[in-house]
């Protein structure tokens, strides 16, 4: 085997920058970015929070899948990518919808994100979610923002990505896309297959790993051999890296690493990011999870929240006093033992305003079900 | 343990009837194997393979990797030996995930050993609509596998019918893929008390869901249901309509269709699945063939329109069938 490319970035690096370039994204993050980083973890707990109170009072259909104690991974992943980057979030990952080109950017609807509104009304089966609800939850995308818009399949999304991004190469464009998905779903081929044709063509797909331990019902360990699932890239010689998934500034660090790579043309990498599922599969597994899941696997699995953890690092790094990090503090609880009164004001208000949106949009029309079946023909 | 769960004159559901006819079954072959995700530990997604772990242990009963591609795959190496399988899906639309395994390794392997190898395996999920699922979880994709030559299509509607059919295919020696309509796993109103004695029903034998004299529906699994209800509303105008319920559609009961056709000289084929290509597209093509000259009307079908299943009820509903579409296919048909 060509040695350089063995040295190159092996999987075995844990986690190592093992090119020249030790590229932090957290150094470039100003004061104002990290408050910023803070305000999202609490949009994105907030919103899971607020949809778990209204799925129990019985005002939502469908599946929910938490969120809840996965936030970093996600505002890790997104907060440094351009607006014209793409990705495909899963069914754990509805604020990714939101929270895509958000920073700086709450009040523009029009950025390349979707918005609470969208998001709260595709949660609602609304006409005004993205597609106008034909398919549940995760289930929505838009090319013109970036998003792909997934199937139940899991793993089914990176073979798209790896077809976006080669499309972006032709045109010219140092578009990256990034595809999340969970442990479990690692063991699909689909995922094998889109892997190896992103590295042999160097294409720009970082596919991010959110390994919380338990896929539905099924450990880890029944899932797979390996302990990190970043040694799955071994076999396609790209970088296989790990983050602390509790960490937003880890995240944020190794995904701009394997981004910055992946835009200069080297390739694909794989992020595995360990956390720990905070409840059941979906909101209808919490009972029976209660079951497989022993109560001190919980305990220790959610005792790194992951706004703590941001937290205490900004009070470290003199950015927060100890009295403002207290000030609003739904860490450590459980979404049922949050109130408001645990979030800042203007994140409980624009997930407000979200739900009213979703609330005073008409339901689909049922004269609508067949249409769009096929598209206009091309002109 | 006993592996046996309802006893005597209990009714079950159909969830009920299908695990226990797993336990019996397992019990029966010691060799059998059962695979698919999340059915160990969890005991299934829905819950049909609880406790199926504990009594028969882990070696026996696989929590498998996600990979619908391998569940099947799997299958098919371990009963090509002769050890029987039951490979689930967690969703039969999950099945498209492992579909080359079944449609060209599967379904083709006794063919193509001119009979050396058969594999007694069972590819079972849970399907079907109504339940608010989405395109991903409301499939009933049956056609797909008709159109495969060498596979078992099973797609009982009473829970005696899911434990005698399963129990018949997992002792058959071809690999079936068995539809449970899962908005019939918990349905009260069909409880009913499995017969006893080893009871099991045979392949390609319909049942007459019930007698009448001025048409034919022909359908199988949760529309047997449907059909009931139009024939309650047709009734009470005096219209009294026979329902087939095939259960088995490969291999399928074309004189139970014939015999019925020949006294009531109508026929509605009823599925859940989109009209082109749908079984009751091919159950109308037979009735062409072999009973055009009874038909005092054009032979009709009642299906969901040809688009996914939309997730929100105004619109599911608007592309499944109802029981108002099956009423009005009658009496267009009576009316002819
Ligand atoms: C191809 C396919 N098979 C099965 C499922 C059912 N299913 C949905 S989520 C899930 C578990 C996923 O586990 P993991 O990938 O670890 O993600 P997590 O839910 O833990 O975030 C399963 C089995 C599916 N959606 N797609
Ligand atoms: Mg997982």
């Amino acid at each position: 085997m060509n040695s350089k490319r063995s040295v190159v970035a092996n999987a075995g690096d844990k986690g190592t920058d093992t090119e020249q370039r030790p590229l932090r994204a957290r150094d470039g993050l100003s004061e104002q970015d990290h408050l910023e980083i803070l305000k999202q973890l609490y949009l994105a707990r907030y919103f899971d929070v607020r949809l778990i109170k209204e799925k129990r009072r019985g005002r939502l259909r469908g599946t929910l899948y938490s969120s809840h104690n996965q936030e970093a991974i996600l505002v890790g992943t997104l907060y440094g990518l351009r607006p014209s980057d793409w990705i495909s979030p899963i069914h754990r990952d509805m604020p990714a919808f939101f929270l895509k080109d958000l920073r700086g950017n709450w009040d523009n609807d029009d950025r390349m994100g979707m918005s609470i509104g969208e998001v709260c009304a595709q949660v609602w089966g609304r006409a005004t979610a993205p597609g106008r609800a034909r398919d549940n939850w995760s289930h929505i995308g838009d090319a013109s923002k970036g998003i792909i818009c997934s199937t139940s399949m899991l793993a089914g999304t990176i073979p798209v990505a790896a077809g976006v991004v080669y499309d972006a190469k032709l045109k010219g464009e140092d578009t990256v896309c990034l595809t999340y998905n969970g442990e479990g779903s690692t063991s699909q081929g689909v995922f094998h297959e889109a892997i190896n044709f992103a590295a042999i063509h160097k294409l720009a797909v970082v596919t991010i790993i959110e390994n919380n331990q338990w896929a539905y019902g099924t450990p880890l360990e029944l899932g797979s051999p390996v302990e990190d699932v970043a040694d799955r890239a071994k076999g396609y010689d790209i970088p296989g890296l790990i983050a602390d998934g509790q960490d937003v500034l880890d995240v944020l660090d190794k995904t701009m690493w394997a981004v910055e790579r992946g835009r200069a043309g080297k390739g694909p990498s794989l992020i595995e990011c360990k956390t720990f599922r905070a409840y059941g599969h979906g909101d209808h597994d919490d009972d029976r999870a209660a079951k497989y899941r022993g109560a001190d696997e919980v305990e220790k699995g959610r005792s790194r929240d992951p706004i703590a953890v941001f937290k205490k690092y900004l009070v470290e790094k003199g950015i927060l006093t100890k009295a403002e990090a207290k000030k609003y503090s739904p860490e450590g609880k459980h979404a049922n033992e949050t109130t408001d009164e645990d979030f800042p004001p203007d994140v409980v208000d624009i997930m407000k305003k979200g739900v009213e949106f979703a609330l005073d949009s008409p339901l689909p029309e049922a004269s609508e079900a067949t249409k769009w079946v096929f598209a206009e023909p091309r002109r | 343990m006993s592996a046996v769960i309802a006893e005597g004159t209990q009714t079950v559901n159909m969830l009920t009837a299908i695990k226990q006819a797993l336990f019996e079954e397992m019990e029966r072959e010691p060799g059998m194997v059962c695979i698919g995700e999340d059915i160990g530990i969890l005991g299934g997604a829905f819950g049909v393979t609880e406790g199926l772990q504990d009594r028969f242990g882990a070696e026996r009963v696989i929590d498998a990797p996600i990979s619908e591609a391998l569940i099947v795959g799997a299958a098919v190496g371990m009963s090509m030996r002769g050890r029987p399988v039951m490979a689930e899906m967690q969703f039969i639309d999950f099945i498209s995930c492992g579909f080359d395994q079944i449609v060209n390794n599967a379904a083709t392997m006794h063919y193509r050993t001119a009979g050396k190898v058969s594999l007694p395996m069972v590819i079972r999920g849970p399907s079907g609509g109504y339940g608010g699922g989405g395109p991903y979880h409301s499939q009933q994709n049956e056609a797909w596998f008709a159109h495969s030559p060498g596979l078992r299509v099973v797609c009982p509607s009473t829970p005696s019918d899911a434990y005698g059919l399963l129990k018949t295919c997992l002792r058959d020696n071809n690999p079936c893929i068995f539809y449970e309509v899962k908005e019939l796993y918990r349905k009260r109103e069909i409880e009913e008390q499995i017969p006893g004695g080893d009871y099991t029903v045979p392949l390609g034998k319909a049942r007459i869901a019930r007698e009448g004299s001025d048409l034919t529906f022909v359908t199988y699994g949760n529309m047997v249901y449907f059909c009931l209800e139009a024939a309650v509303k047709l009734a009470e105008e005096g219209i009294e309509a026979e329902i087939i319920d095939l259960r088995s559609l490969v291999p399928l009961d074309d004189e139970a269709i014939l015999n019925s056709i020949k006294k009531t000289n109508r026929v509605i084929a009823v599925n859940e699945a989109p009209m082109t290509c749908g079984f009751a597209g091919e159950i109308l093509a037979r009735v062409n063939e072999y009973a055009f000259e009874y038909l005092d009307a054009p032979p009709a079908r009642v299906t969901r329109t040809d688009t996914p299943v939309p997730w929100v009820k105004p619109l599911e509903l608007a592309v499944l069938p109802s029981v108002d579409d099956i009423y009005e296919a009658a009496k267009r048909a009576v009316n002819y």
